[in-house]
């Protein structure tokens, strides 16, 4: 496995400064009101300089910088940033973890456009730096804690390489303090005299374990650079979208429908290829002088190809009723998922189509009524009374919702 | 057969697939689902159910038919095997009564387009088989729009469950519909043949079945099924009867004897 992290300024601190241009130079801290019981969340270069410290007291840091300003932290533009972050690596790489201050994306295996993984990572890094538009300093390596380790070795603008087979040799002479840890551990480890990884790295794995317990492991693997902790997945970060402006602005359904088939056709053919499967799936009608009207749906099961996609999208064509001329059409999926396989019954024939009934059903019920489609259930306390003999159910494939 | 028509075929084959041309005389056997009941079976000519074919229940006349009872007993028998819709149009489904006749429920679908509503019905009978249901039952009311509304949506689904293999059968109160006899490859009337009673209740009723249309092989067979009630401690189900033929006993006479010595003869 090779794993990229990509360092770059807290999220807070670029939205802020997005916010606020005039203070890009300026010392910031961002957190809070000084006078708030609140830790520094993060800090530019300038307060950084001046002595201020990530965690520390937001009243001590404005003692240490009395002419920073200090900014709140603004949780949507920070999610905003991560949700691009992460968009951004996904156009490259398949699986990726998008942080506040680091960014992890998986290298394994070759990529087809780039001749190596310095070209690829390098790719990757234009790409960060197009998106948070400043330097980024990128770490590879066979772990996420090498890879991380990496990239604080690394400076911004550069990338830092650690090849397979190297990762021991690249943490020995790292302090025991990189270690994510109990500091306890690390009192102890000093205590004995190891003062830096390759130290401990030297030292049995029994050892550890006797002396530190199943903890004795895992510090064994770390500094050996042999940990197996991957990339944690980013869930749901992609949207894409396909629009379709019409010639001319109408209200014909036969065109709407036809503009929308074609853009559900292409989205799914990109599904397809990238084997991924839509969560949640929108279409949207833009009006000629009109605000724009959309809806949106989940799908009985992910939508994962073309079909799937035109049929919850044709179910949630019906909710729209354009009060003027549609200039346009816009399907979007977004909550994007690798496209999982799935075991069908053995003894069950026609079982395999059981998703696509399923989601026909969905369609006819928004289209037609809830009532019109669904599945009886026995009850299970039917009384006296016939009628409760039994239970209406949406029909749902087990497994999805 | 000229080289220049065989190479022809032999790109039509090639670029549409193999059945894309076919002799006239070789026209194949479709799949036959079996009713489980050796009697309705016997009577069909590929053993069963068509395969890709309209089945039409047909009542025989005004009245109690059994043909509603009989299609969901086939429902619940395709359930146990296969997902299963029901269009609802007569508005007569009872899950309870399907769960007696032994339906999984959970393969069940039911569709209730609304009374009269054949058009919807059919339609979405349609989209169903389109998406995979390999099964479905239609279940017309006695309510019988003008067929200019659904003999479209009909020929669709002609055309989807041929598409798709499905089994597909339609029960129509009497008289039957042109359109829908015309779209059946196999019509069976339900005749009622008597009630059976026990302890001084109905407990089941007697149907003969006559396929009196079979695209698929010569129509006229007959068979007795008796359609069992669900009572205490007994379940529902469909039950063949024997059909022994009973010649007609014709009254010998005998010059000598009067008539009510034959008639005390037997």
């Amino acid at each position: 496995m090779r794993v990229l992290c990509a360092r770059h300024p807290h999220l807070g601190l670029i939205a802020a400064l997005r916010r606020y241009p005039e203070l890009r130079e300026e010392p910031v801290i961002l957190g809070g009101a000084p006078e708030l019981r609140l830790p520094v969340v993060a800090a530019s270069a300038a307060a950084l300089a001046a002595g201020v410290r990530v965690g520390q007291p937001l009243r001590q840091a404005q003692q240490s910088c009395p002419a920073a300003v200090f900014v709140p932290l603004d949780p949507a533009g920070v999610g905003t940033l991560r949700a691009a972050v992460c968009a951004e690596l996904h156009r490259l790489s398949p699986t990726v973890e998008g942080g506040d201050e680091e960014s992890f994306g998986d290298l394994s295996g070759r990529h087809a456009e780039f001749p190596d993984e310095a070209s690829w990572a390098s790719a990757l890094a234009r790409g960060l730096r197009g998106v948070l538009d400043t330097e980024i300093a990128v770490g590879v390596a066979g772990s996420r804690f090498v890879a991380r380790l990496a990239a604080r070795a690394s400076r911004p603008g550069r990338i830092r390489r650690v090849r397979s087979g190297e990762e021991a040799a690249f943490l020995a002479p790292l302090p025991l303090e990189v270690l994510p840890i109990d500091p306890a551990v690390t009192a102890r480890l000093a205590a004995f005299g190891l003062d830096c990884l390759g130290a401990v790295a030297g030292l049995g794995p029994a050892d550890l374990q006797r002396q530190f317990g199943p903890d004795g492991i895992r510090l064994h693997r770390l500094a050996r650079g042999e940990d197996s902790a991957g990339i944690l997945p980013a869930p749901a970060q992609r949207t894409w979208s396909e629009r379709l402006v019409l010639d001319g602005a109408t209200g014909d359904l036969e065109i709407l429908l036809r503009g929308a088939r074609e853009c559900a056709m292409t989205l799914g053919g990109r599904l397809t290829a990238e084997a991924l499967a839509a969560g949640e799936v929108s279409v949207a009608f833009e009006l000629e002088e009109m605000e724009l009207i959309s809806t949106s749906g989940v799908p009985p099961a992910p939508a994962g190809n073309a079909g799937a996609l035109w049929t919850a999208a044709l179910g949630l064509l019906g909710l729209l009723q354009p009060p003027a001329p549609v200039a346009a059409v816009r399907v979007s999926v977004t909550r994007l998922a690798p496209a999982a396989g799935r075991q069908a019954d053995l003894l069950r024939p026609g079982d395999g189509a059981r998703e696509a009934v399923v989601a026909t059903a969905e369609r006819l019920r928004s289209r037609f009524g809830a009532a019109t489609v669904r599945r009886p259930r026995l009850a299970l306390d039917p009384g006296d009374l016939p009628e409760r003999r039994f239970t209406w159910e949406v029909p749902v494939v087990a497994g999805f919702r | 057969m000229p080289d220049s028509l065989s190479a022809a075929l032999a790109t039509l084959r090639s670029r549409y697939g193999p059945q894309a041309l076919r002799r006239g005389g070789s026209t194949e056997e479709p799949g036959a689902w079996s009713t489980a009941v050796p009697v309705i079976d016997g009577v069909l000519t590929p053993g069963g159910l068509p395969r890709g074919r309209i089945t039409l229940l047909a009542a025989a006349g005004r009245g109690p038919s059994g043909r509603l009872t009989l299609l969901q007993s086939l429902v619940a028998l395709a359930s146990r095997s296969h997902d299963t819709g029901y269009v609802d149009l007569a508005g007569s489904i009872d899950p309870g009564f399907l769960a007696d006749l032994g339906a999984d429920l959970d393969a069940c679908l039911v569709i209730s387009p609304g009374p009269a509503r054949w058009e919807r019905g059919l339609v979405m009978a349609r989209s169903l088989v389109t998406a995979g249901m390999p099964w479905v039952g239609v279940a017309l009311g006695w309510e019988q729009p003008r067929p200019s509304l659904w003999e479209h949506a009909l020929a669709a689904l002609t055309e989807a469950v041929a598409k798709r293999g499905a089994v597909c059968v339609i029960a129509t109160p009497f008289p039957a519909a042109l359109p829908l006899r015309h779209a059946s490859s196999l019509t069976l009337t339900c005749a009622p043949a008597g009630w059976q009673r026990a302890n001084g209740d109905v407990s089941a009723l007697r149907v003969q079945l006559t396929t009196s249309k079979s695209k698929l092989g010569a129509p006229g067979a007959t068979a007795t099924v008796l359609l069992r009630y669900p009572r205490p401690y007994a379940i529902a189900e469909v039950l063949g009867l024997p059909s022994v033929i009973v010649p007609r006993v014709q009254p010998v006479i005998v010059p000598g004897l009067d008539e009510a010595a034959v008639a005390a003869r037997g």
